[in-house]
């Protein structure tokens, strides 16, 4: 009995260590690419969302849940990640509704473009993050590249031990690191820089989305139908990387095929009172805080007028929890508009 | 206590190992990952970018007034043989540091990727029939002239007849049997 015990204490032991070690090698994203922490700040939410947003970094950079908040009403969330591929997408909805029903899912359809893995950096800031389920299992499947495995996404310490000369004071101070650092997903920006000599499209040899972007699609539609959710697709309003009339028809006639709405903000940047030279912090691929406004305002106003989304002020649970959601977004941004202005 | 002991210091060494062990390892995600960085096709990059700025090249080369621009080669000196373009754009990766930057020029354009603290040449496009290739194929040529010029060992990928050879490839569009596009790329961006 002894014996046993001690094996039991022994493999307990290895298992804890090996647990620090891989906490201690995984990369924190804390003072640089931030975004890599979005997938898992989901987790921290009371999940009770009105409207869910999947995508890349066309939305979350490009819209304000508290400001849908704020004059809406609506109780929000980007689960956005740097170039989510839109099987990354289906399956971050799809492990969202394992905690939640939201009325209204709005998906950017940039990443149609994109029909295989791309890359292994921005698959893991879109994988590892999420809670382990089925829909991680098959993201992960989905997403891998031929030089990825399985194994090293159950084991990360598998895929990060070559870090070891790279650790810094931060891997350990923020080991067990939780905290939440964006605004229901939105990645704040108020600097700017003007869109100049935004390059038009290159040529390219096939227009056609291909037949994987279009499965995870159907199968995206499929999954809001059945659940009795408004699936909204847009396109964002950045100018870069370009965005073709040859795909816009085919986003167009799909969702009118399918029933579904579709707004190009592309084609409503007058509407929208976009300002090229003052709204965007990085020549016209994302929005800034300002720009992040003057689109918001438009989805809000469709949301409210077109679909009938009722507002949630006066909810007392919510109200509170947006009160200090508030109260961190905008110290955040009196600290971001302070720096800018000491630069 | 003793095995729990040496067992103990086995799985640190094992970990140790696998940290140092990596010579065959085809990626490592340094730092704050900030890149995901394929070594092996990187160190082949790094030796190909010295040598592209100096004489010897690989790959198939487009020049213009006397400059090569070689694909994966070290931007900076033929970014300044060019002369000024006449439009630039940067291109911030999403997340990642580092600018993707693009030169444009009245009949092509040049494309950089950042590593290691230098940009390298990911891409050369040719705009219209002004330019051509070094091989002496330009925009308005036809299919067979391609053929005649590069052989028929090409692959069709994504609509465009491929030409590889070492870490580059070089791609022609056709629109019916006329050239309309061509451009040099860098494979070393390719993941899949």
């Amino acid at each position: 009995m002894k014996k046993v015990l001690k094996y039991v204490i022994t493999i307990a032991l290895i298992l804890v260590i090996l647990f620090f070690v891989q906490k201690l090698f995984m990369p924190k994203y804390v003072s640089d690419v931030t975004e890599g922490r979005l997938i898992a700040e989901y987790y921290e939410e009371e999940m009770d969302h009105d409207i869910l947003f999947v995508g890349d970094c066309e939305v979350y950079e490009n819209f304000v849940p508290a400001m849908l908040w704020t004059d809406y009403g609506y109780n929000s969330y980007i689960r956005g990640s740097a170039q989510q591929l839109i099987w990354q997408s289906y399956y971050l909805l799809e492990d969202a509704l394992r905690y939640e029903k939201p009325d209204v899912v709005i998906f950017n359809v940039l990443s149609m473009k994109y029909n295989e893995p791309q890359k292994e950096a921005y698959n893991r800031m879109s994988i590892e993050g999420m809670r382990w389920s089925k829909s991680k299992v098959d993201n992960i499947y989905a997403s891998m590249t031929s030089k990825e495995h399985f194994i090293e996404y159950v084991f990360p310490l598998l895929r990060y031990h070559s870090r070891w000369s790279e650790l810094e004071e931060e891997d350990i101070e923020h080991i067990f690191d939780t905290d939440v650092r964006f605004h229901n997903g939105y990645y704040m920006r108020v600097d700017a820089k003007p869109a100049k000599d935004v390059p038009g499209g290159e040529i390219l040899g096939n227009y056609q989305f291909g037949d994987n972007s279009y499965k995870y699609l159907d199968m995206m539609t499929k999954l809001c139908k059945e659940n009795d959710i408004e699936l909204i697709l847009i396109k964002a309003p950045s100018l870069y990387p370009y965005w073709y009339p040859e795909w816009e028809e085919q986003m167009e006639e799909y969702a009118k095929k399918n029933d579904l709405r579709y707004i190009n903000f592309l084609e409503l940047q007058d509407e929208c009172n976009l300002n090229w030279d003052e709204d965007t912090y990085d020549a016209g691929l994302h929005l800034n805080y300002y720009g992040g406004q003057k689109v918001t305002k438009y989805l809000g106003d469709y949301i409210k007028n077109e679909i009938g989304l009722k507002s949630r002020r006066g909810d007392e649970k919510l109200e509170k929890i947006w009160n200090e959601k508030l109260e961190l977004f905008n110290s955040d941004l009196e600290n971001k508009l302070r720096e800018l202005e000491g630069e | 206590m003793k095995k729990l002991a040496v067992t103990l210091m086995g799985v640190l060494m094992c970990v140790s190992l696998a940290a140092c062990g990596n010579s065959n390892d085809s990626k490592v995600i340094s730092g704050d990952v900030n890149n995901t960085t394929v070594n092996a096709q990187n160190n082949n990059v790094e030796n190909e970018g010295q040598e592209a700025s100096g004489s010897s090249v690989s790959g198939y080369v487009f020049s213009f007034n006397g400059t090569d621009v070689v694909v994966d080669a070290d931007a900076e000196p033929i970014i300044a043989s060019l002369g000024e373009p006449t439009s630039y754009y940067e291109n911030p990766s999403c997340a990642f540091n580092g600018l993707d930057k693009i030169y444009t020029y009245s009949s092509f354009e040049v494309d950089t990727y950042p590593q290691n603290e230098k940009d390298l040449i990911s891409g050369v496009i040719l705009k219209d029939d002004t330019v051509s290739t070094k091989e002496g194929i330009c925009i308005g040529q036809s299919n067979q002239n391609m053929i005649d010029t590069y052989g028929e060992e090409y692959t069709n990928e994504d609509g465009m007849c491929v030409y590889r050879k070492d870490n580059m490839k070089l791609c022609f569009i056709l629109d019916g049997d006329q050239i309309v596009s061509i451009k040099y790329l860098s494979t070393v961006l390719d993941e899949e």
